[in-house]
């Protein structure tokens, strides 16, 4: 009956569900039980607290099946309704193993956030690494707590808990506080002071949910184990958090589907524990059955758990991978190779050995042209040669030199630019390379002609560097060949290459006009200028060399947003530990109250289109959709040297509209046929573009104090929405019609800032579509040590 | 929560479509869907997670038809991913095998067992026994008395016994004849061989496969027929050699965390009380030898078969198959033994069937190369497929069943089977 959805029957229907729910049969109060969500459905203030009075009532059921159903209720009804829990918590838990399987997977996240919520976090799980980083805080950097850490001995467990913090933050933080943190320190430690930890030993609550959910480790359904595996990962002392990794290995063999997604979540376990899953990690190899998606991730898990235990049979692996028919997959492992290497440095000449081994065999055979995929693996060779090298140039001179000799037979111009750039870069590294830089440059300059655009400007830019850097009599030549270079660049074809050249002449045309004697003299006169630029390339090399900062989120385990790296709607982060403690309760309601009534002004807008452009990627897509309010960015990928990002906000903490760099982050995202590499490889040209645009800045207004860092970043937008209870409202206001609330249009023009060259203009328009008046709308620049720009922004609000 | 679930043809084709929540999801999400698969291939079909402008899509894939389910909200995705595995499990169970055609010619079912399964987007029973209770599996007799008497429906008018015992999956008043239970180890070995290879071109050696990993994934499957409300103890001679354990949801946790003795209280009929894996094994019961040497645009192949550990029983329907890598223009491929099939897509299926006594079997031919390409560098897998009915390779012995309050007649039954799952020979 409760399936008529008809508001005139509903308080009867009210009164029949109550009275089943007193009923004597089992399967009649289970069906009033599964009456409830459809009831609730209807939206009819009046009747819900009846509804969740029957909620409470099923709840504190004997019966497991009617308890399953009525978590199922519960999950839908009133999620944050923690004192109904908190009633039966003891009764629940113990009859968790009983409830029906499907039953069991609600059962067990409402307890974990009852538990969260009640008691606060476990101070011997991970989620405990918090503690350390808050109190650490008041006094100290997050860079101290490394330190010290360091020096105990155990080196690679600083990055290890930089991201456990990572991550176990973000299980806690809603979208809100995300963007918050980002872009001010400070609050990353308010929001969380009033965290309190229980320990797991004494707490009689925690002891038994974890006791409770142990068996359900075993469960058949994988669903169910994947939950436990959850609430032990967040709520178990860190030395017992290793029984949750056999189960989970064991569900990867159910089925490819499900595979997929417990590799997801190991994924980010293994890299918070790499040691959980170390002794495990044949599981990891990869079967020729696993798709696509399934295969990057177990590269991904395997070099991230690799040990030097371990080491040489995953390499072994490695090598047969390679020969794998999907060149793809080949390319990745290539990649994973590279990793590996840097990981354990010990490793990286026998991994250089074996990846110029590679090399050779490719060029072998590459000479007809077999698709697309061989050359991505020669690429992705190189790319990980030129990373394990940069770690140690002096030691891997050998390989250096090898790899300027093939350079006569990579036909790719992606491979040729990088070890071009490897020229520049290394020149002056040992006794034999800067002996040859001249036979490379007059190789490069005979070929010159022939190359690609990209290629090209990699040559002139690696001709200057090398220029800056020789002495002697090597000058003379390289200044010869260098202005032979720019009178060929002058007449090019391509319209960037004449104007690289222009500029580099104008740049240099003191050090060209003036003759080999008078050189040194001439160089001390404009000493400003190559010192600025010597220090502008140098102090690139150091940027690189500084670790990508981590800006993933991370997910509940098991949760949808972790697979598909956005925040779903009605995805809800853990509840603030102990915020509902009696006292506390009402104000949590309120506030509760308070982001419903955001979220109504928003749905207006937000409507439909509410999921997700995930990534770069798909931007269009979502511009091609017809809802009025969709945001398009045109071109936003092509501008990835940007680094900034402008998220909008408003007080509350609870911005819907998002806009973060996903970096490295969404190479596994999608599956698209863009993994890694084509990523990695424009930040390759990027970067050689960005040694260059910085020396702009340098020289022509060397006042200027701001260095903007160009960080290869892509934009990842979600648009939130504020949780199940927003539902509650949105039917109405899901018409366009009446939609009413902050409507935000945005777009990056084509036309150049008026200040910098680096920065991008943004143009934000918002429009208040309802009836009341908005006030204190502001613009939050996520990352303020950027330095963008925000006068640049114009901003135009119209408060109606 | 689940709102919509289609099932789509192998053409894209929406076969069934149910709405789940008071929310219709629109059919053109299944537009979206297959159009994404046209542009981007296999890779998108091997997403179980799509995120779509308006919807979560899961996905999974069965004999060639497409289980979509839909969401707007957050929910554990697995949820959604096991429960579309149960529908495809339990629809294939029902119409004997899962095609386009067998669903069309079905339908009522489907709709009946949805409907049953799943109720609000929220999945309800999913027991296979107790469905089978509720909805009588389509058989002649029941197609014949539908058209005589224009009564469609076969769903049974009284509630499944289970709702109202104490024991969620199993009726009250169960009676038989004869009281039978039947105990099958079905095991399937996953095993990686890498055949090692030279580099040098010319005398590839020839020899035993590494065995990179192996080990065994088992099942306990249950046939149990007994009257009233029986209660089992099932242990194993050799416990410990399971590596990880998963059970069925009958099982009592307790006496296996103490003593390694599964405990329960079976369902009626057909199920699956347990699965294990057992890790680490040493040693394969048939080898496999592919042997590649290209030179001058053509390739040679060569594989052997041959037993390696004979387990006691015969090894029968052995069938080997393996993708010839894209670079290959034609393949001549012969056998002393068995059949030899090259379809279309490159995939290559040897059958041999059981090895015979006097000789072993070869597959020998050459395979010509893209033009300009001088040797092979990408080299194929090969997936081996085989059977050994009356051993569990894994070693895994029954020690005994046990019966509280034992009926007059009792008979128990106990096989084994092993199977390849995934084993896999690399060249």
């Amino acid at each position: 009956m409760a399936g008529i959805r008809l508001h005139v029957i509903s308080p009867l229907v009210l009164v029949a569900v109550g009275k089943c729910a007193r009923d004597p049969s089992v399967f009649v109060r289970k069906c009033a039980a599964n009456a409830l969500p459809k009831l609730h459905e209807l939206r009819q203030e009046e009747i819900t607290s009846a509804i969740e009075e029957i909620v409470g009532i099923l709840l504190n059921d004997r019966s497991p099946g009617v308890v399953g159903a009525a978590a199922a209720a519960f999950a839908s009804i009133c999620p944050n309704n923690f004192t109904l829990i908190g009633r039966n918590y003891r009764n629940l838990c113990q009859i968790l193993p009983d409830v029906e399987e499907w039953g069991q997977i609600l059962l067990i996240e409402i307890l974990l956030r009852y538990v969260v919520a009640s008691h606060g976090l476990v101070k011997e799980s991970i989620m405990s690494s918090l503690l350390c980083i808050e109190s650490s805080h008041s006094e100290k950097d997050v860079f101290d707590v490394n330190v010290a850490l360091e020096d105990n001995g155990i080196p690679s467990r600083t990055y290890d808990s930089e991201l456990v913090n990572l991550v176990s933050r973000s299980y806690i933080e809603g979208l809100g506080e995300y963007l918050t943190r980002s872009s001010d320190t400070n609050a990353r430690s308010s929001d969380l002071n009033g965290a309190r930890f229980t320990s797991g030993k004494t707490n009689d609550d925690v002891k038994l949910l974890l006791q409770c959910t142990s068996p359900l480790l075993w469960s058949h359904n994988s669903a169910v184990v994947l939950a436990a595996a959850g609430v032990h990962w967040i709520m178990s002392p860190k030395e017992d958090v290793k029984r949750i990794v056999k189960p989970l290995l064991f569900i990867l063999r159910s089925s490819g589907a499900s595979k997929y997604v417990v590799l997801c979540n190991i994924q980010v376990f293994a890299k918070a524990l790499p040691h959980l899953f170390v002794p495990h990690y044949e599981d990891f190899f990869v079967s020729s059955s696993d798709s696509y998606q399934s295969k990057a991730l177990k590269l991904e898990i395997l070099s991230s758990i690799v040990t030097e235990s371990s080491i040489s049979s995953v390499f072994k692996e490695f090598q047969d991978y390679i020969r794998d028919p999907d060149r793809r997959f080949a390319a990745d492992t290539v990649a994973a190779i590279g990793l590996c290497a840097r990981k354990l440095p010990k490793m990286a000449n026998t991994c250089v050995e074996g990846l110029l081994a590679l090399i050779r065999q490719e060029l072998l055979t590459s000479d007809i042209e077999s698709g697309n995929g061989e050359a991505d693996v020669l690429i992705q060779s190189i790319i990980s040669i030129k990373s394990i090298i940069k770690q140690d140039p002096s030691c891997h001179e050998k390989v250096i030199i090898q790899l300027f000799r093939s350079l006569d037979s990579i036909k790719v111009p992606e491979a040729r630019v990088m070890i071009i750039w490897m020229v520049g870069e290394y020149s002056s590294v040992g006794v034999k390379i800067p002996r040859m830089l001249t036979t490379v440059l007059k190789y490069l300059a005979w070929c010159f002609k022939s190359e690609a655009v990209e290629t090209k400007l990699q040559i002139l830019n690696t001709t200057i560097k090398v220029l800056l850097c020789a002495k002697g009599g090597d000058m003379w030549t390289i200044t010869r060949l260098f202005s032979y270079l720019l009178e060929l660049a002058e007449c090019d074809l391509n319209y960037d290459v004449r104007d690289r050249a222009r500029f580099f002449k104008k740049l240099f045309s003191h050090n060209l006009c003036s003759q080999v004697p008078e050189e040194t003299n001439a160089l001390q006169e404009n000493k400003d200028l190559p010192l600025v630029l010597v220090e502008c390339i140098f102090r690139k090399q150091e940027n690189l060399a500084a670790s990508e900062p981590i800006n993933d989120r991370f997910y509940l385990p098991g949760s949808l947003s972790q697979i598909v790296l956005h925040a779903a709607p009605g995805y809800e982060p853990l509840p603030k530990p102990c915020s509902s403690l009696c006292d506390d309760l009402g104000q949590f309601s309120n506030s509760i109250d308070r982001t419903t009534a955001l979220g109504e002004e928003w749905t207006g807008s937000s409507s439909n289109g509410t999921d997700d452009p995930d990534t770069s990627g798909s931007l269009d897509e979502e511009s091609g959709s017809n809802y009025d309010s969709q945001q398009s960015i045109p071109g936003l990928s092509d501008n990835s040297g940007t680094g900034d990002s402008a998220s909008e906000g408003d007080r509350n903490c609870d911005p819907l509209i998002q806009i973060s760099d996903a970096g490295i982050a969404c190479s596994n995202e999608n599956g698209a046929s863009h993994s890694g590499f084509p990523d990695l490889e424009g930040m390759m040209s990027k970067r050689a573009l960005e040694s260059w645009l910085d020396e702009q800045p340098g020289s022509s207004s060397p006042s200027a104090s701001e260095q903007i860092q160009v960080r290869q970043s892509s934009a990842r937008i979600s648009i939130g929405n504020i949780g199940r209870q927003v539902k509650a409202k949105s039917y109405t206001l899901l018409d366009p019609a009446n939609g009413n609330g902050l409507k935000v249009y945005y777009s990056f023009s084509s036309e150049a800032s008026t200040i910098s060259p680096q920065l991008v203009c943004l143009e934000t328009f918002f429009e208040n579509c309802s009836s009341e008046t908005m006030s204190e709308v502001t613009l939050v620049d996520e990352e303020s040590h950027k330095a963008l720009d925000l006068a640049d922004l114009t901003l135009a609000t119209t408060a109606r | 929560m689940l709102q919509c679930i289609f099932l789509l043809a192998d053409n894209g084709a929406v076969i069934l479509e149910k709405q789940l929540t008071g929310h219709r999801v629109d059919r053109s999400i299944c537009d979206w869907f297959w159009d994404h698969v046209i542009s981007q291939g296999d890779s998108f079909k091997s997403m179980p997670v799509i995120a779509s402008p308006t919807h979560y899509i899961f996905q999974i894939v069965r004999a060639g038809i497409t289980f979509l389910a839909c969401t707007q909200v957050e929910m554990p995705p697995l949820m959604g991913i096991e429960f579309l595995c149960r529908v495809a499990d339990i629809l294939s169970d029902y119409l004997g095998e899962l095609n386009e055609d067998l669903i069309k010619d079905n339908f009522v079912i489907v709709y009946e067992l949805l409907d049953e399964m799943i109720d609000n987007g929220f999945p309800l029973t999913t027991e296979p026994n107790i469905l089978r209770e509720m909805i009588a599996p389509p058989n002649i007799v029941s197609k014949m008395l539908s058209v005589v008497t224009g009564n469609s429906s076969n769903v049974s008018d009284i509630l499944p016994g289970a709702t109202a015992s104490c024991v969620p999956w199993r009726p009250t008043d169960v009676k038989y004849a004869n009281n039978e239970v039947y105990v099958d180890l079905v095991e399937e070995m996953d095993a990686i061989i890498n055949s090692t290879k030279q580099f040098s071109l010319l005398h590839a050696r020839f020899r035993d496969g590494v065995l990179v990993k192996c080990e065994i994934y088992g099942e306990v499957q249950v046939n149990c027929l007994l009257s009233g409300l029986p209660d089992l103890t099932l242990s194993f001679a050799n416990p410990s050699i399971l590596h990880d354990v998963r059970f069925h949801p009958c099982v009592r946790f307790r006496p296996w965390e103490s003593h390694q003795i599964l405990s329960f209280v079976p369902p009626d009929g057909q199920f699956k009380l347990m699965s294990y894996r057992v890790k680490k094994l040493k040693s394969t019961p048939i080898y496999v030898k592919p042997q590649l040497t290209s030179d001058a645009g053509t390739c040679r192949i060569s594989v052997m078969v041959g037993i390696r550990n004979d387990p006691g029983k015969t090894i029968d329907s052995i069938i080997l198959q393996f993708q010839l890598p894209p670079c290959i223009l034609s393949a001549d491929l012969t056998s002393n033994h068995g059949t030899v099939n090259v379809l279309s897509n490159k995939i290559c299926t040897w059958s041999i069937g059981r090895i015979p006594k006097d000789k072993a079997p070869s597959l020998s031919g050459t395979m010509v190369l893209e033009t300009g390409l001088e040797t092979l560098r990408v080299f194929p897998t090969f997936q081996v497929e085989f059977r050994i009915m009356g051993v569990a390779l894994s070693g895994l012995q029954i020690d005994k069943l046990d019966l509280q309050n034992v009926p007059n007649r009792l008979y128990k039954g106990f096989r084994a089977v092993t199977r390849a799952g995934e084993y896999e020979v690399r060249s």
